[in-house]
């Protein structure tokens, strides 16, 4: 509230009620006096008493606080000019209260003055004598029998031809009151004004003990109140403005608490193993180094039962860290259901007797060198897929914390990114309601739909977001030509040949040929789909091409977008 | 060991090309590969039956695949010389296709480019509007598929001969 800017003559301290009484002063000059003897107000029996409850115009509030109501006795301004002071002789009676007939004590009594407002530079007169003074307010009225309410502040008939400066000189408020009212004070002024034997009812006055020096006189008290007038203009701008405030604050600060536990819940999942963020296309993992020490290196060697003891060693833990990793997998939901069956190629081609799958792997898969046996040191992953130390420490080190093979997570399960951002849980959590989505789906389509590019669907569509947003051209729409799909079939073995490819123990065709037949199998499931599902289909197989693009960086979302709207992120976090 | 790995795969692309490519290799730019692709058959980028009555052989496509330094960590970056009418491949000079496993978030070390060839002539065969990098051809490719396989063609017989 502080903030409110008040024009200067905008009175907010309106006076509500003013009511005129009648009190006894002692005289604090009578040598008899007791010292403590205070002013007491007289009782309506015995004395003058005139509330005004409505009818007043505050003319300025200047001085005036909350709790701190003018009061004070009151008297009659003296005036200078003799011309003011004739002209007054129509309105004031002669022996009105002036400043004479107040008893002094110091400044002890409070004073409030009161003049009839019959001309400008009278007036002005009037102002002047009170400034000197020091009086809480004065009261005014036009001359008259009015009982209509005085006219308004900015009136022309309140102005003194100074253009209401006399306003700011004043340093108390001025209150206007109706002419009939200012007239019956008036005449009480002019009563009250002697000693106590000259004022009305001056013997009960006596009878109930007022000392016959004490000065009997009238006093007004004004009651200010802000409380029932109108809020101006700017209070009301300024309260909606501070309310609206307070409700950005509110939803802000909420917005922050929710996302935080967001941010933890994510966290608290990662560390349990429930997800997997790269797996899930959320985030772009890379293995720190000192992961990446603990994976058994040792030398390859093709003999089962070979002279380097190494060998036999790191089968055993190999297949001990295979088990719990996968079915910590397994719980992720789709995405391990692709994994085990594309995993399962090479594995299926390995020699039945299956001694380690990673000695069926001759070469490795990202240079293409032959491991050399007894001679070559390669790197073992928990999937048991073998790598040259170099390549795969590289690939790990700088691209991807998936395995290049199977896209099995290096990373131990409870592996946790130091810093879980919010675009990360934005996409957690898109990509999880689609799953739920997508599981619902799943139960009413055909085992297609549980092809590995039932996998990509959720990512895709999350891709088809982001990347819509990018580009704002990727549609998916039902196919509309029949005859295009017996060449999607085609599509599917090629895709599936790439995805095998890497079984390069196999001359091509042959590693592609187990995938390709299962994979024709799940075209064919595809080739009649039903019309509910054609939609559905189309992004299928769209997304099958596509793979889960879009692995976003770090940057790709968070500082896209114009400034304001990175601003507004910070502020609502979660807000799209 | 990027050099090595291009080597080695040349061996393979030699010893088994995929129907309908020719790969002109550079011994002292083997970065850049020259890629001559026929139009598969089943295409509309096949060329017009009134030019090869007797060899029914497609419109040829000149192509270049060029490995990063990075290879085979980053994928290779495929774009056609000859100008063609697909909703995958961009209609300027560079021509450049990149979707599926050519994306860098989706490319790993362990494809080939034998692959990457195959997803080319897959790609001729049956495009894919729905990745499109020319929204315009993919939207005559779905509305309008008599106008796209016209307008393909005519590039055909004008760029690819």
């Amino acid at each position: 509230m502080a903030l409110i800017v008040r024009p200067a003559d905008t009175p907010s301290l309106a006076a509500q009620s003013i009511g005129i009484f009648t009190s006894d002063v002692p005289d604090p000059l009578a040598p008899t006096q007791d010292e403590r003897r205070r002013p007491v107000t007289l009782g309506a029996d015995i004395s003058f008493q005139y509330p005004i409850q409505y009818n007043i115009q505050t003319l300025s509030s200047k001085d005036v606080e909350h709790g701190d109501d003018p009061f004070g006795l009151l008297f009659v301004p003296a005036l200078q000019s003799d011309a003011c002071k004739k002209a007054e002789a129509a309105f004031v009676p002669a022996n009105a209260t002036r400043i004479q007939n107040i008893p002094r004590n110091g400044d002890s009594y409070a004073l409030i003055g009161f003049a009839p407002w019959f001309s400008p530079p009278c007036m002005l007169e009037y102002f002047q004598s009170v400034r000197k003074s020091d009086v809480k307010a004065v009261i005014v009225y036009q001359p008259g029998n009015s009982t209509d309410m005085p006219p308004i502040m900015n009136d022309a008939s309140w102005g003194l031809g100074d253009g209401g400066t006399w306003k700011v000189d004043n340093d108390f408020p001025t209150y206007a009151i109706m002419a009939a009212s200012g007239g019956i004070i008036m005449e009480e002024l002019s009563l009250y004004s002697g000693n106590i034997t000259d004022v009305p009812q001056s013997d009960d006055l006596l009878d109930i003990g007022l000392e016959p020096t004490d000065y009997v006189r009238l006093y007004a008290t004004v009651a200010t109140d802000s409380g029932t007038q109108l809020p101006s203009l700017w209070v009301f701008l300024v309260i909606v403005l501070g309310i609206l405030i307070l409700i950005i604050l509110a939803t802000s600060g909420f917005m922050h608490f929710i996302q935080r536990r967001r941010r933890n819940d994510l966290r608290r999942r990662v560390i349990n193993g429930e997800v997997n963020l790269e797996a899930l296309g959320v985030k772009r993992l890379t293995v720190p180094r000192e992961f990446l020490e603990k994976l058994p290196l040792y030398t390859y060697s093709v003999l089962p039962a070979g002279s380097d003891h190494e060998k036999t060693v790191p089968q055993p833990p190999a297949q001990a860290h295979n088990l719990p990793s996968p079915t910590i997998e397994a719980e992720t939901g789709v995405k391990t259901l692709p994994l085990t069956r594309r995993s399962s190629a090479p594995i299926a081609t390995a020699p039945p007797t299956d001694t380690s799958p990673a000695f069926s792997q001759p070469t490795c898969p990202i240079c293409l060198e032959d491991f050399e046996s007894n001679e070559t040191q390669v790197r073992e992953l928990p999937c048991r897929h073998i790598f040259h130390p170099d390549c795969i420490d590289t690939f790990l080190i700088s691209n991807s914390s998936l395995c290049p093979m199977c896209k099995e997570s290096v990373l131990p399960g409870g592996y946790c990114p130091a810093k879980i951002t919010n675009v990360m849980v934005r996409r957690e959590r898109l990509i999880r309601r689609m799953q739920s989505r997508g599981t619902t789906h799943a139960a009413s389509e055909p085992a297609s739909s549980r092809s590995p590019s039932s996998l990509p669907r959720p990512l895709g569509s999350l891709g088809h977001r982001i990347g819509g947003a990018i580009a704002g051209r990727r549609v998916f729409s039902a196919p509309e030509r029949r005859r295009s799909q017996p060449l999607d079939i085609e599509m599917g073995t090629s895709q599936a040949g790439t995805r095998s490819e890497p079984s390069a123990a196999l001359p091509h065709h042959q590693a592609e040929a187990s995938p390709a037949g299962s994979q024709i199998q799940d075209g064919a499931g595809c080739s009649e789909p039903t019309t509910q599902n054609r939609r559905e289909w189309a992004r299928e197989r769209a997304l099958a091409l596509l793979g889960n693009n879009h692995i976003p960086t770090e940057s790709d979302e968070e500082d896209r977008g114009p400034r304001w709207k990175r601003g507004i992120r910070k502020i609502f976090p979660g807000f799209r | 060991m990027s050099t090595k790995r291009i080597m080695k795969e040349y061996g393979e692309c030699v010893a088994d090309t995929p129907e309908g490519m020719k790969i002109n290799f550079d011994e002292n730019k083997i970065t850049k590969w020259e890629v001559l692709l026929d139009g598969p058959d089943q295409s509309v980028y096949a060329l017009p039956e009134v030019l090869s009555v007797s060899v029914r052989q497609g419109g040829h496509f000149k192509l270049e695949i060029s490995f990063p330094p990075e290879y085979p960590f980053k994928p290779p970056v495929v774009s056609f010389k000859t100008k063609i009418y697909h909703p995958n491949v961009s209609n300027d000079d560079k021509g450049s296709m990149c979707l599926g496993l050519l994306r860098a978030e989706e490319w790993k070390p362990p494809n080939k480019v034998v692959a990457v060839l195959r997803l080319i002539q897959t790609l001729l065969i049956e495009p894919n509007p729905d990745d499109a990098i020319e929204p315009s051809i993919a939207n005559d490719y779905k509305e309008n598929y008599k106008e796209f396989e016209k307008t393909a063609k005519e590039w055909v017989k004008r760029y690819a001969k």
